[in-house]
């Protein structure tokens, strides 16, 4: 037998082949992250240590505040950048302002859940600048709502929109521990932070400059950061057809027990 | 006599992960919560090298009397001598699962409560206690024609 006869994947090969877990298979969780991120202090028992996860997809961001738990993942709130056109924001629905707008509606939307919402404004207008959300002074009052950023398997580069969704969070009102290292503005040499540059892509200037013809956006965009304050709760859009009936004209069902009983045989047959 | 008593001496079966259980641990390791009193077995796990057992303690069950960030302290009893010893290991979590042994006993608690507040509703006497098996009550045997009697063979020499 010549090298191009033998399989690769022979019988010994695919016996003894450990896979990885579904989602290290699909690519989709790193799992060195998530056990740092998600693992909770012994000491604190059930205590939920939360995540604010961020992913991007080619059309969406999605923003979910989560903690772990051995059913599975529960989600506190989430907020999409789907959602953005019902408060203003129309097109540019995966850039940074928009990761930073989608950040900053979960964040609201998780502070309304927790009743926080008037205690923690977060920065209500954005100006660039670095700030960690602090508790309030009083000793009794409820201290922030802490997360944790969870970058998913983005590259955690300088400038990226994953920060965008983090400030916006941050801003919002949640406490997430951070640094200015990575915000858009910051200068490697000097090790500052330009909050201007920071606050022009905040309200999208870095778009508007390229497109001339977005430059009165700029006040738009701060009334459309108004709106989500406004009203940070979720609404279900109307649909004009119904989507599950729909959906179901097209459903391709399993194989029936006897239908699956007749590939058997075939399939006994051991490979060489 | 062995040459060699390092701390993991002969431990090369004892601590191999399993077959196709190579690899990162898996998440319900960190997810499930320990509490003070809880009986676990112990179970060095080769994947996480710190905060493991000594082989000694490999199999032995304990009660947890101590919780830190990412381990827990287990009381384990050993037998040094004449008589055992209380042993306070401490370990990560890695090498811990709680032990189903006492799940047992917690299943039958909750099912003789329940069965006992529904006896007292009906006003019924209901026994709670565990049975050992019986042995068989008196019952017919059928067979198809009759029994063969098996008897044994005559000894026969050949010489």
């Amino acid at each position: 037998k010549t090298p191009l006869d033998t399989p690769i994947e022979s019988r010994a090969y695919s016996s003894r082949y450990q896979v990885k877990c579904r989602h290290r298979r699909e690519s989709e969780t790193d799992y060195h992250a998530r056990k740092r991120l998600v693992s909770q202090a012994k000491n604190k028992y059930n205590a939920p240590k939360y995540r604010l996860a961020v992913r991007f997809t080619n059309k969406n961001i999605i923003v979910q505040i989560a903690y772990a738990r051995l059913q599975g993942d529960f989600i506190l709130c989430a907020a999409q950048s789907r959602e953005l056109p019902k408060y203003g924001i129309e097109h540019g629905l995966t850039n940074w302002t928009a990761a930073y707008a989608t950040g900053l509606l979960c964040a609201r939307r998780a502070l309304t859940k927790l009743g926080l919402v008037d205690k923690y404004e977060g920065t209500v207008e954005p100006d660039g600048e670095m700030t960690l959300v602090e508790a309030l002074d009083d000793e009794d009052a409820p201290r922030p709502f802490k997360c944790y950023l969870d970058a998913g398997l983005k590259r955690t580069s300088t400038g990226s929109r994953i920060f965008g969704a983090m400030k916006g969070a941050s801003d919002g009102g949640l406490f997430i521990p951070h640094s200015e290292k990575r915000f858009p503005g910051f200068d490697v040499e000097s090790k500052t932070l330009d909050a201007e540059v920071l606050k022009k892509y905040i309200f999208g200037g870095h778009v508007a400059e390229d497109m001339k013809s977005l430059q009165e956006e700029d006040d738009e965009r701060f009334k459309k950061q108004a709106a989500i304050r406004g009203n940070p709760t979720f609404e279900p859009s109307e649909k004009e057809k119904d989507c599950r009936e729909e959906s179901l004209k097209y459903k391709t069902h399993g194989l029936t027990c006897e239908q699956r009983a007749v590939r058997v045989p075939g399939r006994l047959e051991i490979p060489p | 006599m062995p040459h060699s008593f390092g701390y993991r001496a002969r431990t090369r079966d004892m601590f191999k992960r399993g077959f196709k259980e190579k690899g990162p641990i898996k998440m319900s390791t960190y997810l499930t919560p320990y509490k003070v009193g809880d009986i676990v077995d112990i179970k060095a796990n080769a994947a996480e090298q710190k905060g493991m057992p000594h082989k000694y303690y490999h199999g032995k069950t304990g009660i947890v009397y101590n919780i830190t960030p990412r381990g827990v302290g287990v009381i384990c009893n050993k037998v040094v001598g004449n008589r055992y010893l209380e042993k306070r290991v401490n370990l990560r979590i890695e090498h811990v699962k709680h032990s189903k042994c006492r799940q047992e006993f917690l299943d039958r608690v909750k099912r003789n409560a329940a069965l006992k507040a529904e006896a007292k509703e009906k006003g019924e006497r209901i026994v709670l206690k565990r049975e050992p098996a019986q042995p068989r009550q008196a019952h017919h045997v059928t067979a198809e024609g009759l029994p063969q009697t098996i008897v044994p063979v005559a000894y026969e020499t050949t010489i």
